[in-house]
């Protein structure tokens, strides 16, 4: 999926915003892999992630993040979101020291992505950039709309609700905060950056 | 998507959560464009079923507009769970496959967009050195697409001559892997998103973008082209010069496997030689 790739913003925006997430190979190491991605998410828990994704659930729609850590098997492929590159330095060095076997992608900034992954020892194997968006563009909404809806990996944050949660923000009947937890629950996948869509929508209410 | 015309109330909620926006609330109740619907369950899934009976909601409801009273409802709500997700039969099927990320795939085992690209690329070796990869997202961000669009690009890229990857849902929907062509009986259903998945020799990259940036200019929608491939040792990355010489600008951030998968694909390689 590159539903973790396109998500949009500056780079002083961007810098605030990482996902990190293991991936199994269907046919090659997904039987047995359940017990290594509930130790994957159990680092990245430690790390203070602000949502995570387990079997369609979110931090705002899955309650317990140790019943969500049960509930991994072999067919989940659990992520984790940061707002602190220092947090996922640490457990990319966890994640080395412990060699779970199990496919790391990080979705960030490629070159501060590129100087951690150095920092640990490590290089990049493989890496996928955006190439932007082409066609009807004219019929897409403003940046500042989709530098939140973009955050939703599978687009299931719509257009509209963005546009009602900016609103709803302005009027003053939700906090940044709230609003943007309204806006991550949609998110199945859980890679909504519940702290980036704060700062977004305060900046869209502090711009009236 | 279907609702309950006995069980909704109207409140409107359901509107902006639509990911297509084709919830409309038309004479006190809400109706959604089945055409344009894509069946993702959004409305479904985010919406918290209060399980109010009708008839009191619409009173409530009266009441507050009878005295001209204001009141926001918390817009993650339906009052009496009026949303009813249908059976889907084939080929409508393939909305709910292609766009609700908790359905999987029947062709591949996976959900969401049902792809690993290079997320899995240190033990499938799916794009290997030498070879550029490419994902090209019809729909995405968040209007959707419909699988003619699908294949008049894909049925581009073939021209252009890429590989389109096997265990990719919308490969198996073509009639012919050369051609790009899918089965008529998808053209006209709509999806959220869907990933053309292929690869090419590094040396075909510039027609290969020339020819995405010809067909985008063909289709309804908007496309999120992305670029991928295997690093070299040091970690370079081996298509910035061309994607900068086609005239398009690479994203700052980006998917980044960090190599830690096993087996690798090099050691099965050896394995099996």
């Amino acid at each position: 999926m590159t539903n973790r790739l396109h998500r949009q913003g500056t780079h002083d925006g961007l810098s605030r915003d990482y996902v990190v997430f293991v991936t199994v190979a269907r046919g090659i190491n997904r039987t047995g892999s359940g017990p290594k991605s509930q130790r994957f998410l159990r680092l990245a828990l430690d790390e203070g992630p602000v949502n995570i994704g387990v079997n369609g659930k979110n931090l705002i729609t899955g309650g317990d993040p140790e019943q969500m850590l049960a509930g991994i098997t072999d067919e989940s492929h659990p992520s984790a979101v940061f707002s602190n590159l220092e947090a996922v330095r640490r457990l990319v060095g966890k994640l080395k020291e412990e060699d779970l076997g199990l496919s790391v992608t990080i979705s960030a900034l490629t070159d501060e992505v590129d100087s951690l992954l150095r920092s640990q020892g490590l290089v990049r194997h493989s890496i996928e950039h955006a190439l932007g968006i082409l066609g009807r563009t004219e019929r897409l909404p403003t940046q500042q709309v989709l530098e939140l809806t973009s955050m939703c990996g599978h687009g299931c944050v719509s257009h509209n609700h963005a546009r009602k949660m900016i609103d709803w923000t302005k009027l003053g009947k939700l906090t940044p905060r709230q609003a943007a937890i309204y806006l991550a629950r949609p998110c199945s996948c859980g890679v909504f950056n519940i702290d980036r869509g704060e700062e977004l929508l305060t900046k869209a209410r502090d711009m009236a | 998507m279907l609702i309950d015309k006995e069980k909704c109330v109207g409140c409107g909620n359901c509107v902006p959560i639509c990911t297509m926006g084709v919830i409309s609330v038309v004479n006190g109740t809400a109706q959604v464009n089945q055409d344009e619907c894509v069946e993702c369950n959004t409305c479904y899934r985010t919406l918290l079923n209060e399980g109010y009976n009708p008839t009191f909601v619409r009173a409530v409801r009266w009441l507050l507009k009878l005295f001209h009273v204001a009141y926001d409802a918390p817009p993650d709500l339906c009052p009496t769970g009026a949303l009813t997700p249908p059976k889907l039969t084939w080929p409508r099927t393939l909305r709910a496959e292609f766009s609700d990320p908790n359905v999987k795939h029947p062709s591949t085992g996976g959900g969401g967009r049902g792809t690993e690209e290079i997320k899995t690329n240190d033990v499938t070796g799916r794009v290997r050195e030498g070879k550029i990869g490419f994902a090209v997202e019809l729909g995405r961000p968040g209007l959707g697409a419909r699988f003619h669009d699908l294949q008049t690009v894909a049925m581009a890229l073939a021209k252009a001559g890429v590989f389109f990857e096997p265990n990719n849902p919308v490969t198996h929907l073509m009639t012919d892997i050369k051609t790009g062509a899918l089965r008529e009986e998808v053209l006209n259903e709509k999806v959220m998103s869907a990933i053309i998945e292929c690869r090419a020799d590094a040396a075909q990259v510039p027609e290969i973008l020339a020819a995405l940036r010809r067909a985008a200019g063909e289709v309804k929608t908007v496309i999120s082209a992305a670029i991928a491939a295997r690093c070299g040792p040091d970690g370079s990355v081996p298509y910035l010069d061309m994607v900068r010489e086609a005239g398009f600008t690479l994203s700052l951030n980006g998917k980044t496997n960090i190599g830690l998968g096993r087996p690798r694909f090099e050691e099965r390689q050896q394995a099996a030689a």
